[in-house]
């Protein structure tokens, strides 16, 4: 029988040519998805007890231990990113850790992709696609916003100030890429607000 | 385009990240008390909606924010919102004060709940 | 004057003499400099007539100096890339362009359609409505088509459009719209003070009109104090600039739309790059509006000839690109400020004389003139123009205010005329979104007034028509908003700038100049040029009866279309004030609406064309499909494969082909697009209760149930297989496009219903590959992947459940079935998807089995009588309709939809019911939609009783089939009903169940 292969969204795509910043898919991240209430201490305890970090409890902010990150999705909902190859035995031990306890575990690290964006013009690359202010100073590193990016759902992670993740559903990846490739391409750069 | 701020997450956004949901404080009969509900009653919750110029109670979601449902109180001539607040949340006293319609009634029979179970 | 007659010798600010420029304009060879617009460049060559009017086809030239241009609209680009409709006097000639004027048949200099101009007495305001009434057949065939080929402004491209366009987001605290004295100044005290300011302007070089103006800020010519200011502003990193941008809308919210034509006047910028045009969506905090002003036209008769143009234009074109209109000109004004174009004409060495309406006037600037030695008539008018294609000479008269005939008048030669009638606010973008505006008797123009919307306009926007009031203003409005808008300013300390201008005397309005002879005979008096409307029509509509000033607007055109008015607004009101007898602000005015200028389809798509154009969503598998030949289907956003067509096979034969592979060995179904839907907690059976018409608190762990959905109306929305994973635990399966609205629903009635209810959704619709595997060999390809879990049918029955793995794929099993036969759903982490789907393949391989898509799949169902939600129902579709009443609870207190069901207009009898139907002829296959009517008759109408939703030649049966929902359909079993098709066809067809293969269900549990 053929022998299980693992295909990023993105694998079949070549990568990015002729843009004014660097685009690449992030292929080694694993994601659960964790819910429970932030005003249940049982479930925050246990939830740090795992992860090793606090779940973040204000909007749109993530926190971090080691390779382990939790963003702040919603009051009562967090994405936990980690090394892929330990996404299924984390959400055992979150899942096993919480038992009893009013949560939902699930491993969703096939469920999005996640393309990184890198270089100076990466923010009005993305403000080409939403209505944030990703300029003004509220996206600082650390920052999560989940947004209506050109016309879908999307996930900003900053990650440095040059540095941002956007994860989108697996079924809209070439679309994603496709627009991408096309804001991000050389000759159409808009240096917002930068002189010279 | 409407600019919304969303009371649960904090973020303003553009009306296209949000989703509006139609009046607010609407009571579902049958949640109460499914076993006695006159046809007039269930085609009131279906189909009637108040439709002013002035102060119009509305929902709203944060449709590609933190998915969460919340109240607006919005000015229909002038589209300015008065206050946005929790989904469990009646509005701020002043605009309870200022309601007309559905809503004088519900807040008023909301008021007497709350009396009573003090 | 040789050679060039027009190019001066020398001049002109913008041009750049050492670079030549060469383009085509109606396919001829035009050279110009660099810096030229494609109107100085025309109008250098010698050439006047650019266009034809709208209506009476009459020629027409340059008018304005910017935006404002109504008459010389240019089609731009060749084929695909053409863009209509642009203003001459803004588009920036580069070499290779071509152009072409719009709205004249055969050629510019003569014009078949002119003809309407002769015929102009039949052509009166109201003409469309008055003329084109009868008979009613004719507006179809014979009105519409005729008047739009002779009417229409400029075409539209017809092929695919090569450019590429984007779109971009910008927030600030200030924006600034107008480059001019008044925005840069406005901008400087705003940033200074700390504000982020967005500078827009649609104009290629910043400033304004201000090298038009007359003044001196600390002894220096107003355009060359702004250089430095321009150069400070640009180097500020809180001040973006944007030059060639038109704010072309505002709207709710201060949020605002600008089209940047960022490479249109230099295409070379796209070969690199650069999108054409970029549409900008602006959220500002607060507003400075320096949109300046535009200068009035003034209703003289025959006032539209070419090369009478507005006295600012005339300015612009000798001081900006060192072109003249003619040797010989008159300026004709009701104020000061036109006087600036005798100087500026006098210096360049041509003969002008000036015509002023004002009896008695005192300013400064008519002084200068007569000492100056230039001819200045007070208290005269142009009475009369000579000349059609050209001004050959003008008749000025005598003039009192308000006289209405002409009593003495004399001849003089000219070839050009500059013409002046005061100035007007630039009020459109203040107008946008409900600012209020106000009369002013100064002016005799409105200037804004208040607006809701956090607004400011400054200088001659708000009608501050002098240099000094507008440098007030503007610093102090850029203060203002900055500090309106930021918690902290900086203290801002501004130098106190010393003003020098020359003192004006009043403007005195001028609506109407009076003709030679009965003016509405052979001349006409216009008011809007770009529609063709003059003074007379407006005094016709009023003595019909168009009172209001918008039913006038409707009933002549006046005001209308991509103009909106910029320069016949306020002369048409003035008209209807002399013809009422109404002061203009009782008169009110028209509204404004966006755009301010047009801007093109492709700005308004931005990057969403191509590829791009809707969002499309496709399974891991999709790739795959598509180098098997597959035809995808679009389910939602979905690509959906459709059927899988190898060569020497059409459709019908691979969709007959996959049918017959799974009833009679195996088959395979990407079913990935399902959504899937996590719902976990203590309350999830109890919710479930609620949401679905079937009950879930019964049902076991590890067990399969199928559910549907209603609304609160009682009509069907979704349905699906719903898993119990552990007692508080299940995992939902949804239509493939409900998904996202299903996931939305639950999580709606959770927080706003049955919010103490304790329970989580979470959707996981993509992390899962999913597909089926559906034959009477299913059950061996599954045992032939390695499974760690029993797959007999006795410890794997129909509608239960498994969580395992297939050699090395971790699985969720479902033994579920869609078609009937027996069927397993597979799922699998969507990274393995693609090599799950391709060892299923080869392990099915010995067995037969093929891929099917989503056709098969639907015929599959239909020979069972399974439903699809959209198909079988409509929106006004309940359970007992599609005759599922029995999986609607009698038990449970309340569940969505469940009281509705109980409302009178859902009881009784009449509903349309669905059943089956065979058709009498086996091969008759009826079309989907087709109509059952009570009784045949020659032609409509018949009374109709239902129609087909589903439809299909069964390859399994032999013989076609379909559903159809018919009023009381379930009491009529047996009857033959009828459905008149196109062309007299009647197909009947026998009413029966629903279900047309293997009635008792044996395959699926086999």
């Amino acid at each position: 029988m053929l022998e299980p292969q693992f295909n990023s969204p993105l694998a079949h795509r070549s990568p990015a040519e002729n843009t004014s910043i660097d685009l690449h898919e992030i292929t080694t991240r694993g994601m659960i998805d964790l819910r429970g209430l932030s005003s249940d201490r049982k479930f925050m305890a246990a939830a740090k007890q795992v992860l090793g970090v606090d779940l973040p409890k204000s909007p749109r902010t993530s926190t971090s231990w080691g390779d382990v990150k939790a963003l702040w999705l919603s009051p009562d909902q967090w994405l936990i990113l980690c090394a892929r190859d330990k996404a299924p035995a984390l959400q055992a031990e979150l899942a096993k850790a919480l038992e009893g306890v009013h949560s939902l575990v699930v491993d969703v690290s096939d469920m999005r992709c996640v393309i990184r964006l890198e270089g100076e013009g990466s923010r009005e690359t993305l403000m080409k696609g939403c209505s944030l202010d990703l300029i003004g100073g509220e996206y600082g590193p650390g920052t999560v916003r989940r947004v209506r990016f050109a016309e879908i759902a999307g996930l900003l992670h900053v990650i440095e100030d040059n540095v941002i993740d956007l994860y989108v559903f697996r079924s809209y990846a070439d679309y994603t890429w496709d627009f991408l490739l096309k804001a991000a391409r050389k000759g159409s750069e808009v240096r917002l607000f930068s002189k010279g | 385009m409407l600019l919304v701020t969303c009371p649960v997450c904090g973020a303003e956004g553009d009306e296209t990240d949000f989703h509006g949901g139609g009046q607010a404080h609407v009571t579902r009969p049958a949640t109460s008390d499914p076993e006695n509900i006159t046809d007039q009653q269930q085609r009131d919750y279906l189909f009637i909606r108040h439709n002013p110029k002035g102060l119009h109670f509305e929902r709203w979601r944060c449709d590609r924010g933190c998915g969460k449902w919340f109240h607006a109180a919005r000015d229909t001539a002038t589209l300015e919102f008065k206050a946005f607040y929790g989904i469990t949340e009646l509005p701020p006293a002043e605009l309870i004060a200022q309601a007309k319609g559905p809503w004088a009634d519900y807040f008023a029979q909301r008021a007497q709940e709350t009396k009573k179970s003090k | 004057m040789t050679g060039k007659p027009f190019r001066l010798p020398e001049g002109g600010a913008r041009i750049d003499r050492n670079t030549r420029v060469t383009f085509s304009f109606d396919g001829r060879d035009i050279h110009g400099f660099t810096g030229d617009t494609l109107a100085s460049a025309v109008l250098a060559s010698g050439q006047k007539v650019f266009g034809r009017s709208f209506k009476y086809h009459r020629p027409r030239g340059v008018v304005g100096l910017g935006s404002e241009e109504m008459n010389a609209l240019i089609g731009v680009g060749a084929d695909s890339s053409h863009e209509p409709n642009l203003r001459a006097t803004q588009i920036e000639i580069y070499d290779g362009m071509t152009a072409e004027s719009q709205n004249r048949w055969p050629s510019l200099s003569f014009d078949i359609g002119a003809v309407n101009n002769k015929l102009s007495r039949f052509f009166p305001g109201g003409f469309y409505y008055k003329t084109f009434k009868w008979p009613r057949a004719f507006w179809k065939h014979v009105y519409e088509p005729v008047i739009r080929k002779a009417a229409g402004l400029g075409k539209a491209a017809t092929g695919r459009d090569p450019d590429t366009y984007e779109h971009m987001h910008v927030h600030c605290d200030v924006i600034v719209v107008g480059g001019g004295l008044a925005g840069l100044l406005a901008a400087e005290a705003a940033a200074l003070s700390g504000a982020r300011v967005v500078l827009a302007d649609e104009n290629p070089e910043l400033g304004g009109i201000a090298d038009l103006t007359a003044g001196m800020i600390d002894g220096v010519r107003l355009s060359d104090w702004l250089k430095p200011l321009i150069e400070r502003l640009s180097a500020m990193p809180n001040v973006h600039i944007l030059k060639r941008t038109t704010v072309v809308g505002h709207f709710v919210h201060n949020y605002l739309m600008m089209n940047e034509r960022v490479a249109d006047h230099d295409p070379h910028l796209m070969r690199e790059g650069a999108p054409r045009q970029r549409l900008w969506k602006v959220r500002a905090g607060h507003v400075i509006l320096a949109t300046g002003a535009l200068e009035r036209p003034i209703a003289f008769a025959n006032n539209d000839r070419p090369n009478i143009m507005l006295a600012s234009a005339v300015r612009g074109l000798v001081e900006r690109y060192g072109v003249t209109p003619g040797s010989n000109g008159v300026v004709f004004t009701n104020n000061d400020d036109a006087y600036l174009t005798a100087f500026v004409l006098k210096k360049a060495g041509i003969n002008v004389r000036v015509v002023d309406s004002r009896k008695v006037t005192s300013g400064d600037l008519v002084q200068r003139a007569i000492a100056d030695g230039i001819p200045v008539s007070l208290g005269a008018v142009i009475s009369a123009v000579e000349g059609s294609l050209a001004v050959k000479a003008v008749k000025i008269a005598d003039y009192r205010k308000g006289q209405g005939r002409v009593i003495t008048e004399k001849r003089v030669e000219c070839d050009f005329i500059a013409m002046s009638g005061g100035w007007n606010p630039v009020l459109h973008l203040w107008a946008h979104n409900g600012g209020k505006i106000k009369f002013d008797d100064g002016l005799q123009s409105f200037r804004p007034d208040v607006h809701r919307d956090a607004m400011t306009a400054v200088g001659a926007a708000n009608g501050s028509m002098d240099v000094a009031t507008t440098v007030d203003e503007a610093r102090s409005a850029g203060e203002a908003a900055a500090k309106s808008v930021l918690k902290k300013t900086k203290a801002l300390k501004l130098a106190k700038l010393e003003v020098k201008e020359p003192s004006r005397g009043a403007l005195e309005s001028l609506w109407f100049a009076p003709a030679t002879g009965k003016y509405n005979e052979g001349n006409k008096h216009f008011i809007d040029f770009q529609n063709d409307v003059t003074a007379a029509d407006l005094e016709l509509a009023q003595r019909e009866g168009y009172e209001s000033v918008e039913h006038t607007k409707r009933y002549t055109t006046f005001g209308m279309a991509t103009d909106q008015g910029k320069t016949s607004n306020l002369n048409g009101l003035g008209v209807l004030s002399e013809a009422t007898g109404k002061a203009i602000p009782a008169i009110g005015t028209t509204t404004f609406r966006p755009p301010y200028t047009p801007y093109s389809f492709g700005s308004i798509a931005g990057s969403l064309t191509g590829s791009l154009f809707l969002p499309v969503r496709r399974t891991v598998v999709f790739q795959w499909h598509t180098d098997k030949g597959a035809t995808f289907e679009p389910v939602g956003q979905w690509r959906r494969a459709y059927t899988y067509t190898g060569t020497g096979e059409d459709k019908h034969q691979s969709i007959t082909r996959e049918i017959l592979s799974v009833r009679n060995k195996v088959g395979l179904l990407d079913a990935s697009t399902l959504g899937k839907i996590e719902i976990k907690g203590p309350d999830a059976a109890e919710f479930l209760d609620r949401m679905y018409t079937n009950a879930y608190s019964t049902l076991k762990v590890g067990r399969c149930r199928y559910g549907l959905m209603m609304n609160e109306l009682g009509f069907l929305t979704d349905d699906g297989v719903t898993v119990r994973l552990a007692d508080d635990h299940f995992l939902m399966h949804t239509t493939s496009g409900g998904a996202d609205r299903i996931a939305a629903w639950l999580e709606e009635w959770l927080q706003t219903e049955w919010t103490h209810y304790k329970v989580f959704v979470t959707p996981v619709t993509e992390q899962w590959s999913q597909f089926g595997l559906a034959g009477p060999k299913a059950r061996e390809v599954l045992a032939k992947m390695d499974p760690d879990f029993d797959v007999s049918n006795e410890a794997f029955p129909h509608m239960s459940f498994k969580i395992g793995h297939l050699g090395g794929y971790p699985v969720r099993l479902f033994r579920i079935s869609f078609s009937g036969e027996m069927s397993y759903e597979l799922a699998t982490p969507a990274g393995y998807g693609l090599s799950l789907w391709s060892a299923l393949l080869e392990a099915g391989s010995e067995f037969g089995i093929e891929p099917y898509g989503t056709e098969a799949l639907h015929v599959l169902r239909a020979e069972k009588g399974y439903i699809v939600i959209g198909d079988e129902t409509d929106g006004t579709t309940t359970p007992d309709d599609v005759g599922m009443s029995g999986m609607v609870s009698k038990k449970k207190a309340d569940f969505l939809g469940k009281r509705s069901l109980e409302q009178s207009y859902l009881k009784g009898s009449g509903r349309k019911q669905l059943v089956g139907l065979l058709t009498e002829d086996p091969q008759e296959v009826l079309p989907d939609g087709a109509y059952a009517v009570a009784e045949v008759k020659d032609k409509p109408p018949m009374e109709m009783i239902g129609q087909v939703t589903s439809t299909y030649m069964s390859p399994t049966l032999g013989r076609s089939i379909a559903m159809a929902l018919i009023e009381n359909g379930r009491a009529r079993m047996g009857e033959t009903i009828s459905f008149p098709l196109e062309r007299g066809k009647v197909v009947k067809a026998k009413i029966t169940d629903t279900v047309f293969y293997d009635k008792d269900g044996g395959r699926i549990n086999a």
